[in-house]
């Protein structure tokens, strides 16, 4: 039989159609459907300006908005061949960790939602409002923060928000181990999340999961370490798991969580006094540049010219771990309600998913039109 | 009787489908926000389940894509009458920055689907969808909830 959820859907929080094939309650395999938010990102980007572009970055995804203007800054910077004071630097880091804590948060909350276990999903909700704070306190916004640019960040902070930031977080870091005791010791969630919807290191491989989802499967791969920030000044260790299952997913997160907590005190206690802008000489360009995102790693790939974008294609984590997810996760889960819970683990961002390049082979063109127009392109191309 | 009875207690017992179409999620996520134990919607009887069948309100996020231009009308019709339509950011409204030359939104979403109550903001804050969510919907359901009788 065949069960489709969504796209409006009591388990899901974003758009998408989950065709499950299911033989009495084991899900046999599963489809997915997507386009249900595909906006034209990229080619309303073309031909802007990055002042107005960086906007559109922004809205790529609400949930880890953060991470992909620092990725659009930073291509920017590398087609110019120039670095960002370090302080600004310093800054983009702690305000990438915030909105880690804060993605991950949100991730094990909605985990824990569609395990119906309300408790740990308000005391989730709950831990992150003060993170949602520090956010705010420092760049004046809780989700579309606007605040990278080009060459820097936008404001300074000051001490005095930094230091209430550094209360916010030491005071979360004080209760935060109760909660991970309570799901890891927890006899039924355990039950729920041990070897439920596993992903093997070759299938993560295979899939080319991203993020935690295939660090839970043992793929030791986080881009922070390459970041020259994180890499020069900050301590930092990659968290990963062998297990692979919603557990280790699960897990894995929290476990990000403390590294985010203590990389926003380092960078608290070390920031060093300094310009937060610099002049960026644009030039001419193509360049691309990849990020760790809360889900992974996401790429932009911009060619420039002066400050105007010619061409630009964005790759987010999102859709390899839906892929992954699709493809290896819901492979013989034993009921559907853990089928729900599995989507849940892989973290899906709809939003930042959709995305649509038609390549026409025979004419060699590109085209950017909606999903509508693809069904259209396929009916024309098969007339032809 | 049994019709004021239940204008009384559909006022008290909200049940809510949020409905991303085509917006950056910053919207939904603020919603989901509204749930934690800060600012518990919960108290106000306002529940969240995604169900359009049974839904009183449905808070609208996004401007419209593609594949919303025949669903969104179809979410609309399936849930029962007195049911109140709530836009919720500036993509609903304007469409925000997607609605520019080569974006495929068809906002705003009055287009479509009779919109009640509309609050701008890219997101707006929890507490300012939460007052406006209190404000408007228990009188717009009980009026509805009348003119239908
Ligand atoms: S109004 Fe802004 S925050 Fe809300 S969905 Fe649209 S772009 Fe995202």
């Amino acid at each position: 039989m065949i069960l489709p959820i969504g796209p409006i859907h009591p388990g899901l929080k974003e758009p998408l159609r989950l065709k499950l094939k299911t033989q009495g309650e084991k899900v046999l395999s599963a489809e997915i459907d997507y386009g249900y938010v595909h906006r034209g990102i990229e080619r309303i980007m073309q031909g802007q300006t990055w002042q107005k572009s960086i906007f559109l970055a922004e809205r790529v995804c609400g949930i880890c908005s953060y991470i992909h203007t620092q990725t659009f800054a930073e291509t920017f910077e590398k087609i110019a061949g120039q670095q960002v004071p370090l302080r600004a630097q310093y800054l983009r880091v702690l305000t990438n960790e915030l909105d880690r804590t804060q993605s991950h948060l949100l991730a094990n909350s909605t985990y824990f939602k569609a395990l119906e276990h309300e408790t740990l999903f308000m005391y989730m909700l709950a831990l992150r409002e003060p993170v949602m704070d520090a956010i705010e306190l420092l760049t004046g916004n809780r989700v579309n923060m606007g605040w990278n640019v080009v060459g820097g960040v936008r404001m300074d902070a000051r001490d005095s928000h930094l230091q209430k930031i550094r209360e916010i977080i030491v005071k979360l870091e004080s209760e935060y181990d109760k909660y991970v005791e309570m799901f890891a010791h927890g006899p039924l969630l355990g039950l729920r999340s041990r070897d439920v919807g596993k992903l093997t290191y070759d299938e993560a491989i295979k899939a080319r999961a991203v993020g935690p989802i295939g660090r839970a499967s043992g793929l030791k791969h986080d881009l922070r370490e390459e970041h020259h920030t994180y890499k020069d000044n900050l301590d930092f260790k990659v968290i990963y798991r062998k297990e692979g299952d919603n557990f280790a997913r699960t897990m894995n997160r929290f476990d990000e969580i403390r590294v985010s907590l203590d990389i926003i005190k380092q960078v608290i206690d070390n920031i060093p006094p300094g310009d937060i802008r610099t002049k960026i000489d644009f030039g001419a360009g193509y360049d691309q540049w990849r990020n760790e995102a809360p889900r992974g790693e996401v790429t932009y790939m911009i060619e420039t010219n002066g400050n105007l974008i010619k061409e630009i294609s964005i790759r987010t984590p999102s859709i390899m771990n839906i892929d992954a997810c699709a493809k290896y996760m819901l492979k013989d889960v034993a009921t559907v309600a853990d089928a729900v819970a599995t989507y849940a683990t892989s973290d899906p961002c709809i939003a930042c998913t959709e995305r649509v390049v038609i390549l026409d082979e025979k004419e060699g063109e590109k085209s950017y039109q909606g999903i509508h127009n693809l069904n259209h392109k396929t009916n024309l191309i098969n007339e032809k | 009787m049994l019709n004021t009875l239940k204008d009384i207690v559909r006022k008290s017992s909200i049940h809510v489908c949020l409905v991303n179409t085509g917006g950056c999620n910053g919207c939904d996520i603020e919603v989901v926000a509204l749930l934690s134990p800060r600012y518990d919607l919960e108290q106000y009887g306002i529940y969240v389940h995604n169900n359009p069948r049974e839904a009183d309100v449905i808070l609208v996020t996004g401007a419209v894509t593609d594949q919303w231009l025949e669903n969104l009308r179809r979410i609309y019709t399936k849930a029962p009458e007195p049911k109140v339509v709530v836009a919720i950011g500036n993509c609903p409204l304007t469409g925000d920055v997607f609605n520019q030359e080569g974006g495929s939104v068809y906002a705003p979403v009055s287009d479509f689907i009779p919109v009640d109550a509309e609050i701008s903001g890219c997101p707006p804050r929890p507490s300012e969808i939460l007052e406006a969510i209190l404000s408007v919907v228990p009188g717009a359901i009980a009026l509805k909830g009348r003119q239908n009788k």
